[in-house]
């Protein structure tokens, strides 16, 4: 079974992360609280509630060497939380922005963070010592609509972004007294900040969820056209490959390796996808048990019942309710998807372990390496 | 400026519909030899998605229209259309639907729920969710 742990922690989850040892989760029940959970002794115990945002937290990410969690919300602020003693204690950072902060993530050094926004901008944010206050730099102009997902390069310059214009955008977002100037970056000499490096206009709806391998040589971002985008050689001539698959968009990605990728979405089952030799991308299977069984139009959600409506009832065999009829499914996962986190083990590159949490309000472990005919793509 | 690529992209209507009359020949030889597939993959091929021209979107649509209705056997269609070919039929399919005709319709809904088992509802997706690219 690849799902070795599932726990109802809410009604709806909107966004979790783990602490650094993977010993407390973090997440917002869909309000404008976190919740923080630990396991003792078998048990998940409610440990703290940080409570200073007003709308719905959007996101969250816990860095792991220096133990600080970021959240932002729709009430357009972000706040930095420090553990101080057996408190959390809040710093707030003015993004100045007049719509909601939408998703956030630490720099890979963990000195900014990105928060990405429904004022069509994305905010970079470090801490400057001399004022002991967190500065928030905004991208402006760039993005047509909503930045919808961020996601940092290894290199701690570049940022990935996408947007519900339907583009995926490279930004370079070096701040000086902040980053380091490398001699040795080779790809541009004009890394300004805000310079757009790429942008790709592979979708004609909007895009998610977007990640760089671990390498960062490889972009994956997803549409919600039901198609996932994989980018290689991220520069003047990037090249592209469309995949498009049969179920349901995607609204998140994650790279296990470089060559392996699980999609989340509103299929509410995980979607494995990987390169082979020569580098094409292609759906492998679902991680959840329950799809790989059934074979023909059984469809894992509200909407394909209205299809089974509209092709006449008893064909399908749906019942009266839709919703009802999508909770006895019988998955892991009974809702839409909307984030994935790597659990990452210390010392090693590769993940073979990750969470999911989504509308259902569960908190999913899954674990790669009982899937032994993936183990090829997981190197 | 404005005028200039106006200019072109009238030029290139012409074009298209001079390749639209001549797909159209070919389907009904096709059709006459008792090729309907062949026709429908005809018909499909080089649809002008790219152009906002509504002249050559109509024009190409008259033959799908053509080629869909000729389609008797929708389970053998599919055993010998090609993937590549799904995605362009669902806009096909739901221009057909939404002129409304009868006849249309029920070929429309038929295929369908054919097209809909095989490329799934991801297929569908594609085809709502862009509205660049319209048939």
């Amino acid at each position: 079974m690849a799902a070795i742990a599932v726990h109802q922690f809410a009604q709806c989850i909107t966004c979790h992360a783990w602490s650094p040892d993977h010993a407390m989760v973090a997440f917002c029940p869909n309000n404008n609280e976190v919740h923080i959970y630990k396991l003792i002794q078998e048990k998940w115990e409610k440990l703290h509630v940080l409570q200073k945002h007003d709308q719905i937290v959007s996101g969250i990410d816990w860095s792991v060497r220096s133990n600080r969690i970021v959240t932002v919300s729709h009430d357009r602020n972000s706040y930095v939380w420090n553990q101080e003693g057996s408190e959390w204690v809040p710093t707030l950072v003015i993004l100045r922005l007049n719509r909601a902060a939408l998703c956030v993530q630490w720099s890979p050094k963990e000195n900014k963070f990105a928060v990405g926004s429904g004022a069509k901008t994305v905010c970079i944010c470090y801490y400057e010592q001399e004022n002991n206050w967190w500065v928030s730099k905004l991208i402006r102009k760039r993005h047509d609509s909503s930045v919808t997902s961020v996601a940092w390069h290894p290199n701690n310059v570049f940022l990935a972004t996408t947007s519900t214009d339907g583009k995926c955008r490279v930004f370079s977002t070096f701040i000086k007294g902040v980053d380091i100037k490398e001699k040795k970056e080779g790809t541009s000499s004009d890394t300004k900040f805000g310079e757009q490096i790429l942008q790709l206009d592979l979708s004609f709806s909007w895009a998610f969820g977007v990640k760089w391998s671990p390498s960062g040589n490889t972009l994956a971002y997803v549409g919600h056209n039901s198609m996932i985008y994989f980018v290689d050689d991220v520069g003047p001539s990037p090249l592209a490959q469309n995949v498009a698959f049969r179920d349901l968009p995607l609204r998140d990605v994650l790279f296990v390796s470089e060559k392996m990728v699980i999609g989340v979405g509103f299929d509410c089952n995980p979607m494995v996808f990987a390169a082979d030799e020569t580098g094409i991308w292609t759906f492998i299977k679902f991680l959840d048990e329950r799809k790989t069984s059934s074979s023909g139009p059984k469809y894992g959600s509200q909407f394909s019942e209205a299809f089974g409506k509209l092709y006449g009832q008893s064909k399908y065999g749906v019942g009266n309710d839709a919703v009802e009829s999508s909770r006895t499914r019988g998955g892991t996962h009974v809702n839409c998807i909307n984030c994935i986190v790597p659990l990452r083990e210390a010392g090693s590159s590769r993940i073979t372990r990750f969470t999911t949490s989504g509308l259902d309000g569960k908190i999913v472990t899954w674990d790669l390496e009982s899937q032994e005919d993936l183990l090829n793509y997981h190197l | 400026m404005a005028g200039a690529e106006g200019f072109v992209e009238a030029d290139n209507a012409e074009a298209i519909i001079i390749r639209i009359e001549h797909k159209s020949r070919k389907i009904e030889s096709l059709l006459k030899q008792g090729k309907p597939i062949e026709a429908l993959k005809t018909a499909l091929e080089g649809a002008p998605p790219k152009t906002q021209d509504e002249r050559c979107k109509s024009a190409n649509w008259i033959v799908v229209h053509r080629a869909l209705m000729a389609i008797k056997d929708v389970d053998f269609m599919f055993s010998s259309l090609d993937p590549e070919y799904y995605d362009i039929l669902m806009k096909y399919l739901y221009r057909g639907l939404s002129t409304g005709d009868r006849p249309t319709c029920d070929q429309c809904l038929r295929i369908h729920e054919k097209l809909t088992e095989k490329a799934g509802l991801g297929c569908i997706l594609r085809c709502l969710a862009d509205t660049v690219n319209t048939v």
